[in-house]
């Protein structure tokens, strides 16, 4: 019916009607349904490769927040510690806890005689339970000489086995855990004495070339430093640029190149920010490498016009008439932005701004070029500290040839994943929250 | 509201006298830089040292050998790396560069071996190859009937019809990488050299000679596939057909999954690898910025630690991390230059 | 950190100045601060910035400049004996003077007459310090009295402080511009140092590409050229892919939200999309080299066709659903911005919901969404974990999405980050492909802003 009207020329004289049955009413309809189905079906598209992805990376990360203790009897044996017997703490401190371990080893395995076995057993738990042993020592001088029952950390490999990432029906040259190894597991687990825990030095160290000893910390505060930087210089100098450019500036061909050159940067490939924050900060103003001020220099830049244009829009979102209503108060151009235009953009420049920020927290090709890929142990304490951040230890530890880091390398994805949502959660809440129709 | 724009401005300002104050500032932390083929070793001795010696532990940077020497050859003073790491040795261009901006005494230091390794899936066919044959398989050009012709192979079978009927297909390091330069040193050159011709050619002609043993083919039989050996590792497990060159370490680690290809009927294994049965490996280096020793507190300390054998030794701790240990005697002649402090000597 | 304290006490200064600018403007009222020109805080805020900002600009500017001129007066008083005879061996002299000033190591053992050179380094520079001081709290005490005299009841403070803050808003406009010439002096200069030696239009225009020159003496390479047309082809064809995904999907998305879906379903499926474009690239690098490019490997072998283990189609097609969020989310805001009316036109003539959007919403706004489209691609164009790990390096000039191919972000990574020296004609080409990149990104914002604006006042 309609289409008979929207389809004749004004001139033709014939009048299509309606055919009978209304057939043509149906294929329309089934046309609808169509394209109906078309728009669902590319969201739900969508929304299954991200439960794809998201899936495919838990399950492959969440075991690594589990670690494998192992019970082990342990003497702390003078001789080993303080064979003067002088209390002192210094030869405390200093003490052959590598030795005092393997020979606890040896005590707890005594079948186990060959070189190459006893050098498979030293292994068979973490090479730092050493420095776990020292550090009890030293808290608590008066345990020299005695024997407890400990739980002590697995290695890697004894660890993906109880994970069951070995095969024990593959032939033994074929896995990582060799049958003598196999048998102490199993001797220990029939006692009762192999456990698995949450695996809290995940969450409270920073990085190690030990599977089983490495944490996120160390990148996590690497990110929060990196990401404060980023926020402190990008969030005022995006705000005031998009209030000039939309309150104050005259339309001309200068601010046209401004607004070009701010919607170029927001596409500029992120690893040309990397080339140019070496060049820059590096090399012309001698900032020191591997720092979250550089790094948070670099992203700021980047998340500048991201803020920038967000900003733009927000303050573009509110009404002429509250303008005209302070103006005619008598308020100046500037005090009617910053008394009443700013405070009502605030909330949809802020959801640009988290957006901006979860973008800076995800990047990696930038931070490459300016010495953030680094192995660092120590928890950085300041901006000029010597950091990492989140992305680049992923990409550090997708990187590294042992075996545990893989799962470790899903975790810390999951861990990324977790901030990002969260952050963009907060953007919406404060969109749904704020969202004003005018 | 504007006072608030003004304070704005402060951190601006705040953050720039700060950093130009902490550039110039002392610095108690070792900063490492270089390969990505040692960064593995000397991660494991930073740590280490960090957590027996007192000190912080150094910062190890990721950078590529090349990279890695640029920073290291840029000056004197705290801004610049005290050591950096290499999977070559260091260039006597290199060493002129250096001494140009007053790095004029380095320490080397040489860590051990990484073997080089020819691996492919473990489910998949199993190869004992010869130079010859690798030539043959991955050379652009190569001689046939007594002329230098664009490669024709495409099954390895027909290279050498005892090796498996499977299309040659191996991911390998680009142009760029240290790895690269060794394997084609060490497998390509040689592997020309059976030729008579070519053994001929490179008395009489070295510069036509290498470019024929030097370049790889382009037709994509040989896929240049990046530095993260983790990935390529994977890749092969995904895809039978292929074969990788990589790093033992790797190997090493997922010996459940691939396998390595026997050269000139050496099987690449840690043993053969040690006692130079397996040929194609190379060395690994670090080098120490002498003006910087008494500085940067630690330098002596951490070249301790990384020469004593309870790092590099036939046992150390590297060596569970895939590292090939030199010999004794190569053991305690680098262990001096780092106590005595001797420069290096091209 | 002296400077710093320094920058402490003006800011101390301009806060005491604020407190008297104020007070003088009280007082000049004679306490009715109705009939001041400017409300009170502004005057003190005009006092402040008076004190303040000639102060602190003075100070940027002496850090600036008094180093180079006690450099100067420390080489030119230096003994004649050792003074350098070129310029590396006078630089390397100033870095040792510097580092021995400072306590920082040296490059090698410092003579009598390098000491005494110090010694007249650090005298200089305690003298240029302090003498620096002394001027800036000066110029801060006296732009402090200045500005407290001008304070009166007709003084138009409030202009005087909202002119300077314009002033401020528009540097910090200009940041963007300035970030621009950054880019590009930064990949310039590297730039110009690999034309010298590659011709630009063999670079430009060649379609051979295989960095392999001999990058030592003793080394020779193979082709060794650096045409970068199949470079661009690969990125193109992958582009090319991820925009043949994302297209569809994101197009079809958008309207589905913003036309049929009920704000629940939105405030659902929008933050999701959304997510998408939040995972961290190197997790897609992963998911296109591990899972993607095996699967395609396999189809293609199940029917016959050989299928490169990195092809372009899986890195095209992860970095497809990468920018699925680009796209939709930007047409999203196009097409909700399609005025109501329009929609109640069509619906009026009896259309159906799809028929209006196809016949009336989407030309409507296809300005926009092309624009859309092409941010999509330029950020398709710059992408570089994801091709970095599924892509390779092979530059094959194809166009079939089975074979594998390299892309121009691809070659930048790994230019800059291998074991070569570091004056080759291989690093410097990493900047030439940066400059590229960034000018190609460039042009199609420059193209999708025109689209974008035309479109702008039709609607508006």
């Amino acid at each position: 019916m309609t289409d008979a009207i929207m389809n004749s020329k004004p001139d033709t004289a014939e009048i299509r009607r309606p055919s009978p049955g209304g057939e043509r009413l149906k294929k329309r309809y089934a046309a609808e349904r169509r394209f109906r189905l078309y728009g669902l079906c590319s969201i739900l598209a969508a929304g299954l490769m991200l439960v794809f992805l998201v899936g495919s990376i838990v399950g492959t990360g969440w075991s690594a927040f589990l670690q494998t203790y192992v019970k082990l009897s342990i003497t702390f044996d003078a001789e080993y510690l303080d064979p003067a017997g002088t209390g002192d703490p210094a030869q405390l401190q200093n003490a052959d806890y590598g030795g005092l371990m393997k020979k606890n080893l040896r005590d707890n395995f005594p079948e186990v005689t060959g070189r190459s076995d006893k050098r498979k057993l030293y292994n068979f738990v973490s090479p730092n339970a050493g420095y776990v042993l020292r550090d009890m020592v030293i808290a608590d001088p008066a345990l020299v000489g005695k024997t407890l029952d400990l739980w002590v950390k697995a290695s890697d490999d004894i660890d993906m086995l109880t994970k069951g990432y070995v095969d024990r029906t593959e032939a033994e040259d074929n896995r990582r855990v060799s049958n003598a190894e196999l048998a102490w597991y199993d001797k220990l687990d029939n006692a009762d004495r192999v456990e698995t825990r949450f695996n809290t030095d995940f969450f409270v160290n920073a990085d190690s070339r030990e599977p089983e000893e490495a944490g996120i910390l160390g990148a996590v505060t690497g990110s929060l430093l990196t990401l404060l930087i980023t926020l402190l210089l990008s969030f005022p100098v995006g705000v005031m640029a998009a209030i000039y450019l939309e309150e104050f500036a005259p339309k001309n061909r200068w601010t046209d190149l401004i607004e070009v050159n701010i919607n170029n940067l927001a596409a500029v490939p992120s690893i040309v920010f990397g080339l140019l924050g070496l060049a820059m900060f590096l090399n012309f103003f001698g900032f020191p490498r591997s720092a979250p001020l550089v790094g948070g220099m670099v992203l700021a830049l980047m998340t500048l016009p991201t803020i920038i244009i967000a900003a733009r829009s927000a303050l573009k979102a509110v009404p002429p008439s509250i303008r005209e209503a302070a103006l005619g108060l008598g308020a100046s151009p500037l005090q009617v932005v910053t008394h009443h235009v700013l405070p009502l953009a605030m909330p949809g420049i802020l959801t640009g701004t988290i957006i901006g920020m979860a973008q800076a927290l995800g990047e990696t090709a930038p931070l490459l070029m300016i010495g953030m890929i680094a192995f660092i142990v120590d928890i950085p304490g300041g901006f000029t500290d010597p950091a990492t951040v989140l992305p680049v230890q992923i990409y550090l530890w997708a990187d590294s040839p042992e075996r545990a880091f893989v799962e470790r390398t899903s975790a810390a994805i999951m861990v990324l994943l977790a901030f990002l949502i969260f952050m963009n959660f907060v953007a919406v809440l404060l969109r749904r929250k704020f969202e004003r129709r005018w | 509201m504007l006072k608030n724009s003004l304070l704005k401005a402060i951190p601006l300002a705040l953050a720039g006298v700060v950093a130009v104050a902490a550039a110039a500032e002392a610095r108690d932390q070792i900063r490492i830089v270089g390969s990505s083929t040692v960064f593995p070793f000397s991660t494991s001795v930073a740590e280490t040292f960090g957590k027996t010696s007192g000190f912080k532990t150094p910062v190890v940077e990721s950078t590529g050998s090349g990279g890695g020497l640029k920073l290291f050859c840029s000056g004197v003073g705290v801004q610049h790396p005290d050591i950096t790491n290499a999977s070559r040795r260091i260039k006597a261009s290199e060493v002129e560069t250096c001494a140009k901006n007053g790095v004029a005494d380095v320490i080397e230091i040489k860590i051990g071996f990484d073997g080089i390794v020819i691996g492919n899936d473990k489910g998949a066919a199993s190869f004992d190859l010869t130079k010859k044959q690798l030539f043959l398989a991955l050379a652009a050009e190569v001689p046939v009937d007594g002329k230098i012709v664009k490669n024709p192979y495409n099954t390895w079978s027909d290279i050498d019809s005892s090796l498996p009927n499977q299309p040659i297909e191996v991911l390998g390091p680009p142009p760029t990488s240290g790895t690269r330069d060794a394997f084609v040193e060490l497998v390509m050159r040689e592997g020309a050299e059976e030729f008579p011709e070519l053994k001929a050619m490179a008395k009489s002609d070295k510069k036509g000679f290498r470019k024929i043993s030097d370049s790889m083919r382009e037709d994509g039989k040989f896929i240049e596939a990046g530095e993260n050996d983790n990935l390529i590792v994977q890749k092969l497990q995904a895809n039978p057909n292929a074969m990788g060159i990589f790093g033992f370490s790797f190997l090493d680690q997922n010996s459940d999954k691939i396998k390595g290809a026997n050269v000139l009927g050496v099987e690449p294994t840690f043993e053969n690898i040690a006692s130079g049965d397996y040929s194609v490996s190379r060395s690994l280096y670090f080098y120490v910025k002498k003006a910087h020793i008494g500085v940067v507190p630690g330098i002596e300390e951490y070249l301790a630690e990384f020469t004593s054998d309870k790092a590099i030794g036939d046992e150390g701790y590297l060596t569970d991390k895939g590292l090939i240990p030199l010999p004794a005697a190569d053991r305690a002649k680098f262990r001096e230059a780092a106590t005595n402090k001797t420069n290096l000597v091209m | 950190m002296n400077s710093f304290f320094l920058l402490l006490v003006v800011i101390g200064l301009s806060v005491a100045g604020y407190a008297a600018g104020r007070a003088r403007s009280v007082l000049a009222a004679s306490g009715d601060v109705r009939i001041l020109h400017s409300l009170p805080s502004y005057y003190g805020m005009f006092v402040a910035l008076g004190c303040g900002l000639p102060a602190i600009l003075l100070l940027a500017l002496w850090l600036i400049i008094q180093p180079q001129i006690v450099e100067h007066m420390v080489m030119a008083g230096l003994d004649p004996s050792i003074m350098p005879q070129n310029a590396d061996e006078y630089s390397l002299m100033l870095t040792d003077i510097r580092n021995l000033a400072s306590g920082n190591a040296v490059s090698r053992e410092a003579s009598p007459a390098i000491m005494a050179a110090m010694e007249r380094y650090q005298s200089l520079q305690s003298v240029g310090f302090w003498t620096m001081g002394a001027a800036v709290v000066c110029i801060a005490l006296l732009g402090l009295v200045w500005a407290r005299s001008q304070v009166s009841r007709s003084f138009r403070a409030r202009n005087v402080v909202e002119n300077i803050i314009r002033v401020l808003l528009i540097v910090c406009s200009m940041i963007a511009i300035l970030t621009t010439v950054g880019i590009v002096l930064s990949l310039i200069f590297e730039s110009l140092r690999f034309f010298a030696r590659v011709p630009f239009f063999e670079f430009l225009f060649g379609i051979h590409w295989s960095p392999q020159t001999a990058i030592r003496a003793e080394q020779v390479g193979a082709s060794g050229s650096f045409g970068a047309v199949p470079l661009f082809a690969g990125t193109m064809l992958i582009t090319l892919i991820a925009m043949l995904v994302a297209g569809p999907i994101g197009l079809l998305s958008a309207i589905y939200m913003a036309e049929y879906a009920n704000p629940k379903f939105r405030a659902i499926a929008k933050p999701m999309l959304e997510i998408l474009a939040g995972i961290p690239t190197v997790v897609y690098g992963f998911f296109a080299a591990l899972t993607v490019a095996p699967l395609i490997r396999g189809w293609g072998e199940s029917i016959g066709l050989d299928v490169a283990s990195e092809s372009a189609l899986a890195a095209g097609v992860v970095m497809g659903i990468m920018i699925i969020p680009f796209v939709s989310s930007l047409s999203d805001d196009v097409i909700n911005s399609v005025p109501q009316s329009l929609r109640d036109g069509s619906y009026g003539l009896g259309a159906t919901k799809s028929e209006t959007i196809r016949h009336v919403i989407i030309p409507a706004a296809l300005p926009g969404i092309v624009g859309a489209f092409l941010l999509a691609v330029s950020r398709a164009i710059g992408e570089t974990m994801i091709v970095v790990m599924a892509a390779g390096l092979a530059a094959n000039l194809t166009a079939n999405p089975l074979e594998a191919v390299t892309t121009v972000t691809v070659q930048i990574v790994t230019l800059l980050v291998g074991d070569q020296e570091f004056d080759s004609a291989k690093t410097l080409a990493a900047f030439a492909l940066g400059l590229v990149l960034f000018f190609v990104t460039l042009g199609l914002n420059v193209i999708a802003l025109r689209v974008v604006r035309k479109y702008r006042e039709k609607y508006d």
